[in-house]
């Protein structure tokens, strides 16, 4: 399995073009608020520079959410005309998260996401919304991808790379580190972003889980953090 | 499925454990036991609290024992189970399954149940597939620690990898609070090393309590815990309090396990089989 290699996974023009819209960081998802727990890395200094940011991001994509909101996406993404399947899904991803802060991240930007893509008239995510309250946001993308004819690959690629943005954007402004190390950081976790989305593509719902202890600490340690500018 | 063939000659060790434990006037007594294969049960204290503790007659796990336990604490009835002794995790070669441990627990209502086994002790090359389930009554109490030691570096050991895959689901009245799983084979000592996963930490635990009153428990769970050599993180929401530790090895964690526990067990002391 080799994304490069693997043309006919690729999104239709038209469909590309809504996934660009909808995972661009000036989709009101609000995903600027929430920090994942670098807020308290930083705070504690462990996150200070592009070197200490990224060895944080690659653990967190590789071991931790970055893998299993692909898995999520992933199989809600199938699972787009079936109902039951989703909300077994969005029960699953809701149960998964480790902490108040951290739910409250991944329902805060999936209610904001399906309300923000309003002109694209997600009917069965909403009906899903209506049943199960609140969205997990990898159920809320992979279902409306998988609805839209977004391909899988694709729609799983791009929520990654969004998700590594913004966790290196929150740590720019928090350290503060300048946009050219940011980007320097993006740019050094191609590799694994790609193979998170290829190493996810065979993936089951059992899969789900990891090793991101720390990044767990770091997100329930937030709550009682003294100065917060993030909501997680 | 456990005869298929391996390429271990091991002899694989097989258990299956019941327990069910009611109330009768003020005390929780056994309703029924049945015992089969290696595992065990010895009810050292039975009081207001009934204590079950098991064992594993086989001295460790290996690649491919099947081990199966379900526990019953019926209406009212109050429990604590906890392991003679630390499970050990043996190497298993390439070809041999996963070492398969089941343990079902059923807290009905007005029940109370606190499930305490000692830690898992991994050795290098160990292939676990362990799976904690607990069903609860909408009312039920439940306190329980699962905690993992990747080798005892005080003796040299070290876990370079593994095949490790531990589950813990949380029902309560039927719906799915919580899926907690850790994910880890391959390298783990490598994985293990990153600022975001152990920080070279060899030894995790996770707690759990759901109870009522188990978001009140939060603040005084964090002070337990602040001065205990273990990193921790807590957290609490619907009903449901959650720890995360990490340590630099088995004493420190199981220091800061201790600790935590004290916070939410109301002054009751720890099974004996803690303190040896």
């Amino acid at each position: 399995m080799n994304f490069l290699a693997t043309p006919t996974s690729r999104s239709a023009a038209p469909a590309l073009l809504r996934l660009l819209a909808w995972l661009s960081p000036a989709f009101p998802t609000g995903g600027y608020a929430w920090s994942h727990g670098i807020e308290w890395a930083v705070d504690t200094t462990e996150i200070r520079d592009g070197a200490t940011l990224q060895a944080w991001v690659a653990d967190v994509l590789r071991h931790g959410s970055g893998h299993n909101d692909s898995i999520l996406l992933r199989h809600a993404h199938r699972a787009a005309d079936n109902q039951t399947a989703l909300e077994a899904i969005t029960e699953l991803a809701l149960a998964a998260q480790p902490s108040r802060e951290r739910r409250a991240e991944t329902v805060g930007q999936g209610n904001a996401f399906l309300a923000a893509a309003a002109a694209w008239q997600p009917t069965a995510l909403r009906e899903l919304a209506d049943k199960v309250g609140d969205l997990p946001y990898p159920v809320a993308v992979g279902a409306l991808a998988g609805a839209q004819h977004i391909a899988e690959d694709d729609a799983a690629l791009g929520f990654l790379q969004s998700f590594a943005a913004n966790l290196i954007s929150a740590a720019v402004r928090l350290v503060p580190l300048g946009q050219s190390t940011g980007l320097a950081v993006l740019a050094a976790l191609e590799p694994t972003i790609l193979a998170v989305a290829d190493a996810t593509a065979t993936k089951s719902l059992d899969d789900l889980g990891g090793a991101c202890f720390r990044s767990d600490i770091a997100a329930m340690r937030h709550e009682t953090q003294y100065t917060r500018l993030f909501r997680s | 499925m456990f005869a298929a063939a391996s390429l271990s000659d091991h002899q694989r060790a097989i258990g299956s454990l019941h327990v069910a434990v009611k109330r009768r006037g003020v005390a929780s007594v056994l309703a029924d036991l049945r015992q089969d294969g290696c595992l065990k049960a010895r009810f050292p204290r039975p009081v207001d609290w009934i204590e079950v503790v098991t064992l594993n007659s086989s001295g460790g796990v290996a690649g491919g024992d099947r081990l199966a336990s379900t526990f019953d604490v019926r209406a009212r009835a109050r429990a604590t189970f906890a392991s003679q002794a630390a499970e050990r995790f043996y190497r298993a070669l390439p070809g041999d399954p996963r070492a398969h441990v089941r343990t079902n627990l059923t807290v009905a209502d007005g029940a109370a149940a606190e499930w305490l086994p000692q830690e898992a002790i991994l050795f290098d090359r160990a292939a676990v597939d362990r799976a904690l389930t607990v069903d609860l009554a909408p009312d039920a109490w439940f306190l329980g620690v699962e905690s993992i030691v990747f080798g005892r570096t005080a003796m040299g050991e070290r876990v370079a990898t593994a095949r490790l895959a531990d589950t813990i689901q949380l029902r309560r009245d039927g719906r799915l609070i919580l899926h907690d799983a850790i994910r880890l084979s391959g390298e783990v000592a490598a994985v293990l090393e990153g600022v975001a996963t152990g920080r070279g930490g060899a030894a995790i635990a996770t707690i759990l309590h759901v109870a009522p009153d188990a978001e009140s428990r939060l603040d005084a769970f964090r002070a337990a815990v602040a001065e205990a050599p273990a990193e921790v993180g807590a957290s609490a929401w619907d009903g449901m309090l959650i720890a995360r530790l990490v340590a630099r090895d088995g004493a420190a964690l199981r220091a800061t396990v201790i600790a935590g526990l004290a916070a939410l067990r109301g002054g009751r002391a720890l099974p004996r089989v803690w303190m040896c």
